[in-house]
């Protein structure tokens, strides 16, 4: 069986030296970008305490949680604990870590170890993400689009779309790609009309 | 099922100044609804069965389900002459009761999270201290804690060395000294009353006895809102919400000491009402 990738952001929302919170099927990632561009995804807890990594601040190519400031490598393993400046902290103190990738312009995230690679949608571009509490079945319904692999795919007036579901219990995280030649303002407009379209209908 | 000694401990309910005539303040107590109000008899704490045993000590009103296994801890500072006494109100925390204890134990997170006021970069090493479990009062001292502070209270000027010390007394309440600028040779007391709403909700009272006849009052409960609220962002994003008490789900350090002995004096006396007793 192939790894089950997920599409977790567009690579420009997630700038270098940034962390944010992902899902990933159900689990709780913090995803983040080095100075130098490299990207890890991680599950969203230190080791120490707890504390969610996400809201950690980056420093070169260190993320540190903001609850002590420990401070880990883009391995995940733990490289300096400020309270014992002194000490090399033991290998056991690690994040666990998940495969992050980027392809034509989407963040997927995958299992360790994974050696497929994730989907590519050759002729598309990243538009943008949209957080939704409306499921899939909704957006398909409002939207006209066909099922694909990752998500819905069709044209529209506008042009070209291709809609990436990431779906957790309470929400649906749209990721919006145009065709090349598709109307990217319009298509951007017939994408909050879907959205609409689809939670009032889960509101109704 | 709530553990009889979780049931037979005091709790803060909230504070006594603020308690009116019926219908009083509706509020909860390990998941029961209760109702605080004053009549002809002073104050009275109700709940689903009738009214709980009361105790109106540092400013707040102490309840207890149960039978009480013991009086409220003392706090002798709270008597002692010069004192100002300072009830802090309350905030309202989306976690764990005994998260928030041991949260209040930590001095390690200061320059991460109280950044250039209890702590700063890059003094961040904390020192060797001592812990005990003290038999003959039942509680959970460290001592000989020392950490560099940029404004260690709203009446320091410039950085000092702060010595610490924190008592837990009761499983939901925490009581620290700590080093008076004000006045040399004297401890500043800083409590905190936790309340829990249920496991995974609290209301924290904070309350402090201190030695400043300088500053504002409105200013003195400023500087520790704004404390807690800063601990706040940090206690509704651990995972899990609820306090690990077997070992293995967290990693500690020398530095957490103080979360140890606390952890461990929890499971020793059953007190695991917002306690996670298997690693998830």
């Amino acid at each position: 069986m192939g790894t089950e990738w997920v599409a977790v952001g567009l690579s420009r929302d997630l700038p270098a030296g940034v962390a944010m919170p992902a899902l990933w099927q159900g689990r709780e990632l913090a995803v983040w970008r080095s100075a130098s561009g490299k990207l890890s995804a991680w599950n969203d807890r230190c080791p120490h305490r707890g504390m969610r990594l996400s809201h950690g601040f980056v420093r070169g190519e260190t993320l540190a949680c903001i609850y002590h400031g420990w401070v880990y490598g883009t391995s995940g393993s733990c490289i300096h604990i400020p309270a014992h400046p002194d000490l090399v902290p033991p290998a056991t103190i690690k994040a666990e870590t998940f495969l992050c990738v980027e392809a034509g312009g989407v963040i997927w995230v995958g299992a360790a170890g994974a050696t497929d690679t994730p989907p590519e949608f050759a002729g598309y571009v990243p538009l943008r993400s949209v957080a939704t509490q409306a499921d899939a079945a909704a957006l398909a319904q409002a939207s006209g689009l066909e099922q694909a692999a990752q998500g819905l795919l069709g044209s529209t007036a506008a042009g070209g779309v291709c809609l990436i579901l990431s779906t957790s219990q309470t929400k649906t995280t749209i990721h919006a790609l145009a065709a090349k030649e598709a109307d990217r303002v319009a298509l951007s407009r017939w994408l909050d009309g879907v959205v609409r379209r689809a939670e009032e209908r889960v509101l109704a | 099922m709530i553990p009889q000694a979780v049931l037979d401990e005091w709790y803060p309910v909230g504070m006594a100044a603020q308690v009116g005539p019926p219908p009083g303040r509706e509020t909860m107590l390990l998941g029961q609804p209760i109702t605080l109000f004053r009549d002809s008899a002073g104050i009275r704490v109700t709940g689903p069965d009738g009214d709980l045993a009361v105790t109106v000590a540092y400013g707040h009103v102490w309840a207890c389900l149960g039978t009480p296994a013991h009086a409220l801890f003392p706090i002798p500072e709270a008597t002692q002459e010069g004192r100002r006494l300072v009830d802090c109100g309350v905030v309202r925390v989306k976690c764990s009761p005994l998260r928030a204890v041991e949260n209040f134990l930590d001095i390690a997170h200061f320059p991460f999270v109280h950044t250039d006021i209890l702590g700063a970069e890059p003094h961040t090493e904390v020192a060797r201290y001592e812990v005990q479990i003290r038999e003959d009062s039942d509680e959970v001292w460290a001592t000989k804690v020392h950490f560099y502070q940029p404004q260690a209270a709203k009446s320091a000027e410039g950085g000092i060395v702060t010595e610490y010390m924190y008592r837990v007394p009761a499983p939901t309440a925490s009581v620290l000294y700590k080093t008076c600028p004000a006045r040399a040779g004297e401890w500043d007391v800083i409590g905190i009353f936790v309340q829990p709403l249920t496991e995974e909700l609290c209301d924290v009272w904070p309350w402090m006895a201190l030695f400043d006849d300088e500053t504002p009052m409105a200013d003195l409960i400023q500087f520790q809102q704004m404390i807690f609220l800063q601990d706040r962002s940090i206690l509704e994003n651990q995972i899990p919400r609820l306090l690990p008490l077997d070992p293995g789900m967290e990693i500690p350090t020398q530095a957490d000491l103080t979360s140890v002995a606390y952890r461990r004096w929890l499971k020793r006396k059953g007190l695991t009402y917002g306690a996670q007793m298997v690693a998830a």
